[in-house]
This record gives structure tokens, sequence and C-alpha cells, in this order.
């Protein structure tokens, strides 16, 4: 018996010696990234609290810190007579871009995956504006867009299209479209990208079941590629949405917001509140309601699209 | 290991404070204007660390689109210049928020006397000098000699009368010229159309409230809209800024246009084909043009500020530095002494614009400058592209201006 306890205690205490020094092996790692960890929190929740402070404090265009106001600087705002126009406008500026990319990304996705003569090419001409850099597009697009000496009314007048000369960027119903489209276009090549990757990790023998079936081209894209590369999909409209909501600099050289404030989006107005007019304090409040719009809506959406998940795969 | 960097930091401790005792350094920011205003500055510099070899002038220069948002920084991070040159029109934000630095001890009545009375006045608030003005323009209209003439116009219309009499007849010559241009969008698309405003009679600010609603603003925009219906003007003004309507002036599809000094040099070396003159703005029911001037000013409670205010009245502001100044970049003069020089005094085209500087208005020293230019730019654009009525843009304009310049 006593024997028989002894050998029954003695694995129990090596357990017990083997799982502290396990316990250990496991918390060493966390110590070492520990220092690293704290540097990241502090790089990117400084700003965002330093930003957060400011929107509660009366701030003067050299940055001095005034007094406390509470939320004074979020009531100035939403009573602006912009605010509202350029929260609209983000808006569809945002599921413009964001559908319409993201739209026409899945089918040339599809089209650079298949196997075809001059693949590689096609490939590197669809990814090559994303070696551009936005501002350096929009100085392109906009010398192009140009009413007397633009190279687009040149071709479309060639064509026959137009006889006489079109301003796209001077009107309000011409500018914010013409902007779109060409948002759309220069977020083409991220979002292809991401899809290209999805696609060439999806399994072959499927594909090649459907096809032994007798499915047809469209049952397999509709009802097992697309399937397929919904999380895919998702991250490129996550992401898309983050980079278009917060994108600056394709309105910014193109139009400024003209005319009357009609391209202006929230981002564009924020840069002229802070660094043109010197509101800094209201436009520390702005910068956290788009950060705030900006977390709450990719939190739901992912919440949406892993629900999603759970109950296919359920 | 320890020892060796103790001794090193004794080292520079001790090389700081030596270079500290045997020189004050003064920091300039200058904005950029062309690639001779470097030159220009550091000639200066050079010229006044010879007379003191115990002071360290150091020049900077940044480009104007950066440099308020730059000497913000700079005063957000308490590591503001000793002496900036800054657009006048920011200057109301600087004494707004107590930072710039009253001028009047410094100034004996012999400095004050070197300057043309008028360019003192914009850089004055409250009947205090707070900056010194050292670039100078006016604006004038430039008209294209020979289109005129095809059109069988042989004298620059003198009034809006005539303007718009002319541009009717230069429409008149076909579809592709123009009469009058019209800017629409960017920056001074609001100084455009100030110079119809005051020659109507009109003031950007009457006793402390805008003054864009009144019945001479309304007149004075309702004057470019039917120039504009009229098709006297490009068409679309909104998809044209200042660069562009010069652009279009340089190819001879402008009949008349309102602008400033630099066009002439670029004219020169752009354009060298077209006849062009210069005349003054046309005239509603008074002359006016706008003046701009750019100023430098010093630092409230800066710790250099004797031997700053030393460089701004010994060489900065010396005769010889001045010419060399508004000669190489194209400025009109704002001392006496420029302008008695020959360079000044004998060149005619020049005339038409000191001639209308007894005419000039200046921008109004009120805080958020920019803030209410754009909300009249924005008006102007309502106008322009047909959305709104002179009327109702203006008087909308006019409240907004009132709640900003009152913040």
């Amino acid at each position: 018996m006593a024997n028989s306890a002894a050998v029954a205690f003695s694995p129990v205490r090596a357990a017990v010696r083997r799982s502290a020094r396990r316990r250990g092996h496991l918390l060493a790692p966390y110590g070492l990234i520990l220092p690293s960890l704290i540097l990241a929190f502090w790089i990117i929740g400084y700003p965002i609290w330093d930003v957060a402070d400011m929107s509660v404090h009366a701030v003067t265009r050299f940055g001095q810190v005034r007094g406390f106001v509470g939320l004074l600087n979020f009531g100035h705002l939403v009573e602006a007579p912009l605010f509202l126009g350029c929260l609209v406008r983000t808006i569809v500026w945002t599921v413009c871009v964001v559908g319409g990319t993201v739209g026409l990304s899945i089918p040339i996705a599809l089209i650079l995956h298949e196997d075809f003569a001059g693949r590689d090419l096609a490939r590197v001409i669809i990814m090559l504006p994303w070696a551009v850099s936005l501002t350096m597009s929009g100085i392109v697009w906009r010398w192009a867009l140009d009413g007397q000496a633009g190279l687009f009314n040149a071709t479309l007048h060639d064509l026959g299209i137009l006889n006489q000369p079109v301003e796209w960027l001077a009107t309000a119903g011409t500018a914010f479209p013409v902007e779109i489209i060409i948002g759309i276009i220069v977020s083409i090549p991220f979002s292809v990208t991401v899809l290209l990757g999805g696609l060439s990790s999806l399994p072959h023998d499927i594909f090649e079941a459907a096809r032994v079936d007798g499915a047809s081209v469209w049952q397999r894209v509709r009802y097992l590629t697309l399937p397929l590369l919904r999380p895919f999909i998702n991250i490129a409209l996550v992401l898309n949405f983050i980079y278009v909501f917060n994108s600056f600099p394709l309105i910014w050289v193109m139009t400024q917001g003209d005319p009357a404030n009609s391209t202006d989006i929230l981002v564009t107005w924020l840069y002229k509140l802070a660094f043109r007019y010197g509101q800094m304090d209201i436009a520390a409040a702005l910068s956290l309601l788009m950060f705030l719009i900006l977390l709450a809506s990719t939190i739901l959406y992912a919440a949406l699209a892993m629900r999603h998940e759970d109950g296919q795969n359920a | 290991m320890t020892k060796s960097l103790t001794l090193l930091a004794g080292v520079a401790v001790f090389a700081l404070t030596a270079s500290a005792h045997a020189k004050e350094q003064i920091r300039v920011v200058v904005g950029y204007y062309s690639a001779a205003t470097e030159g220009v500055f550091d000639g200066m510099a050079k010229d006044f660390m010879a007379a003191h070899p115990d002071v360290d002038v150091k020049i900077e220069t940044v480009q104007w689109d950066n440099l308020q948002q730059r000497l913000t920084t700079d005063i957000a991070g308490n590591t503001a210049p000793d002496i900036a040159l800054i657009g006048t029109r920011w200057l109301a934000d600087f004494v707004h928020n107590d930072i710039a630095e009253p001028l009047d001890s410094y100034m004996t009545p012999e400095f004050r006397d070197r300057f043309i009375g008028s360019f003192l006045s914009p850089s004055t608030i409250n009947g205090h000098v707070y900056a010194l003005p050292v670039a100078a323009s006016a604006r004038a209209m430039y008209y294209n000699k020979d289109l005129l003439a095809k059109a069988g116009v042989t004298t620059p219309p003198a009034t809006w009368d005539e303007l718009v009499a002319d541009a009717r007849k230069v429409k008149a010559l076909g579809p592709d010229v123009y009469g009058f241009a019209l800017q629409g969008k960017e920056i001074e698309t609001d100084a455009y159309w100030y110079y119809s405003l005051w020659t109507h009679g009109g003031e950007l600010i009457e006793d402390g409230k805008s003054g864009i609603g009144s019945s001479a603003a309304v007149a004075a925009l309702t004057l470019y809209r039917s120039l504009l219906d009229e098709g006297l003007t490009e068409p679309e003004p909104t998809g044209y800024n200042r660069q562009d309507i010069e652009r279009l002036f340089k190819q001879g599809r402008i009949g008349m246009i309102l602008t400033g000094p630099w066009l002439r040099g670029q004219m020169k070396t752009d354009a060298p084909q077209i006849n062009y003159g210069l005349a003054e703005i046309p005239a509603g029911t008074r002359k006016a043009t706008y003046g701009v001037t750019d100023s430098l000013m010093l630092f409230k409670g800066g710790a250099h500020n004797k031997v700053a205010w030393q460089f701004l009245d010994e060489t900065a502001f010396s005769p010889k530095w001045r010419i060399e100044f508004s000669t190489k970049e194209g400025f009109l003069p704002v001392t006496k002494a420029e302008a008695a020089a020959p360079v000044f005094a004998n060149d005619p085209q020049l005339t038409a614009f000191t001639g209308m500087l007894q005419y000039a208005h200046f921008a109004p020293p009120i805080p958020n400058w920019e803030q209410a230019a754009d909300a009249t730019i924005r008006a102007l654009q309502q106008v322009y592209t047909k959305q709104a009525t002179p009327e109702a843009a203006l008087h909308e304009a006019a409240a907004s201006v009132n709640s900003i310049i009152q913040q």
C-alpha cells in the first residue's frame, strides 16, 4: 500500500514540477515581447488618447490647450452647416467606391485566374496603377479631365461623342461621379490581388468533380467559387472600406472639395478645419468621430460576416 | 567605457556652452518666392554677420504652401524662429493669440519714415505695428493688344461698362476666344471678385461685420454672373484656377484678365509672342485694386529680439537690400528709397501697378481670415455654377462670415 502510494505519488509530483516548468516556458515568450507590446500600445494608443484629449478641450490654432469644454466641440461640429452634407457624401463615396471596386474586382480576378496567352502581361497591366502614388494618379487625372487641354475630352471629341468641351471637374453633377469612378479604378489592383490570392488557394479537386458532374461555368462560379471566396471578399470589403473612408489624396488633388463644397467628404473637410482654419479642437472631435464610425462599422461587419460563416458551417 | 562616456559628455557640454557664449544665433524663416529668394536672404545674413562677428544668422527657406503650418507647429512646440516672414493676412491670428511682438518701441521716427505710408497699415492692429512689409503687390488689368485690335478696340476699357462692350466685340471673333477671364476655383478666387466688389463701392468688413451681403456686393457679383451668362468669359469658370486663366491669356485666347505683377515675368519667358498692355482695374462707382503685402515679424518674448531687430533695421530694411529683393522677386517698392531708385522709377509698365496703390484695399485684419475667404468662395461657386442667385448666395455667406469672425 505504502509502496503503491509512493509509486502513485511520485509521478504526480513530477507532473506538477513539469507543469510549473511548462508554465514558465509558456510565460517566458510573453515576458520577452512585453517591452515591444508596451511600446506598440504606446505608439498606437498615445495619438488616439491625445486626439481624444484635444476633442474635449479648447485648443488654439497654435496647439495651445486652454480649458476643458466637455462635449462642446462635438456640438459645434454637428451644428456646422457643412457637417451633414460631408457625412452624406462620405457615405455615398464609400459605398460606391467600395461596392464598385469589389464588384469589378471579382470578375477581373476570375478572368486573370484563367489560363490564357498573355495572362502575365494582363496581370502586370492591372497591377501597375498600384505602383503609382495616389497623389500622382490624381494629378494625371486632373490634367486628363481638363476641359480645354485634357486628353479625355480630346478622345471623346475625336470619337464624335462630344462636340463641345465638358469641364468634368467644374460642376457638382460631374465632378463627384467622376471622382468615384477614378476612386474605383485606383482601388481595383489591391482588391484583385487579394482575390487572386484567394482563388489560387481554392482546392482543385471539387472543381474537377463539378465539371465531371456536368456543372456549367456559371454554376461553378455561383455555387463553388463565390461561396469559397467569401472570406477573401470580406477582407477586401473591410480593408477597402477603411482605406476609402479615409481617402484624402484623390479628392484633394482633383477638386479640394470644390465647387461650393460639393465634393468635400469628412476627411477633406477635416484637413481644412485643422490646417487651413486652425480649429484644432473641432478637427480633433471630427477625427475621433470618424475613428469611432470606422471602428463600429468594421466590428459590426466582422460580426455579421462571422455569424454568416458560422451559420454556413453548421 | 563609462569613463570615456563621461569624458565625451563633458566635452560636448563644454563645446555647446562655449559656442553659445561665443555667438548669438538668430533664426530667420522665410517663404520661397523664387529661385532667387534664398540667395538674397543669405546675402543679407552675410552682410550682417560681417558687421557683427558675434552673431550667427541662420536663414531657412520654406515653401509658401507649408509656411503657415510650419510656423504653427514651431510655435506649438516652443521652437518658434526669431524672425518669420508671413502673409500679412495671417497676422491677426498671431496678435489674437498674443504671439506677435509689438514693434512700436523698437521703431524710431526715422525708421517709420522709410516706408511708403499705406504699406504699414495692413500690419497695424489696434494702433500697434506688429510686422514690417517686405513684399508688396497690387493688381492690374492685362489686355491682349492684338486681340482687342482685331475686335476693333483701340483703347483698353476704363470702366466695367466699357469692359462689357469690348468683351462682346471679342466674343464676336469666334468660339475659341473669350473677352474676360473669370477665375472660379482655388487660391484667391475670392480676390478675383473683390476687385469688382471694391470698385462697386463695397467693403469686406463694415462696422465689424461682413460687407459681402451689401447691395454693392450683389451688384458686383451680378455683373460677373451676367458676363458669364452672356458667354463673355470662358465657360464653366469653376474649372479654372489662377494658373488656368493665366495660361489661357498666354495662349492668346483671353482679351482681358485681372492679376498681379508676376505675370509680367511669366509672359517674358512663356509667351513672348503675345503683345499685351497693362491698365488699371476697370472702375465702377470708384477705382480700386487689391493690395497684398507679406511681412517680417518678431515673436513675443523672444530671447534674441534685440539682435533680430538690429538685423531688420541695419540690413533687411536698408535701401541696398530692399532694392535687391524687390527687383529680383518682381515686387513693388515698399520703401521710399526703392521707389526713387532708377529701376523702379523708369519702368513704364510698373506704373500701372504703382499708380493704383493710392486706391489699394488690403485684406482686413480679422481672425480666421482663411475660413471667411472659403465661405465667400463657396458663395461665388454657387453663383458661377448657377445653383444660386447672387443675392441668396451672398446673404448666406455674409451670415457665415459673421459667425466666423466673431469666434
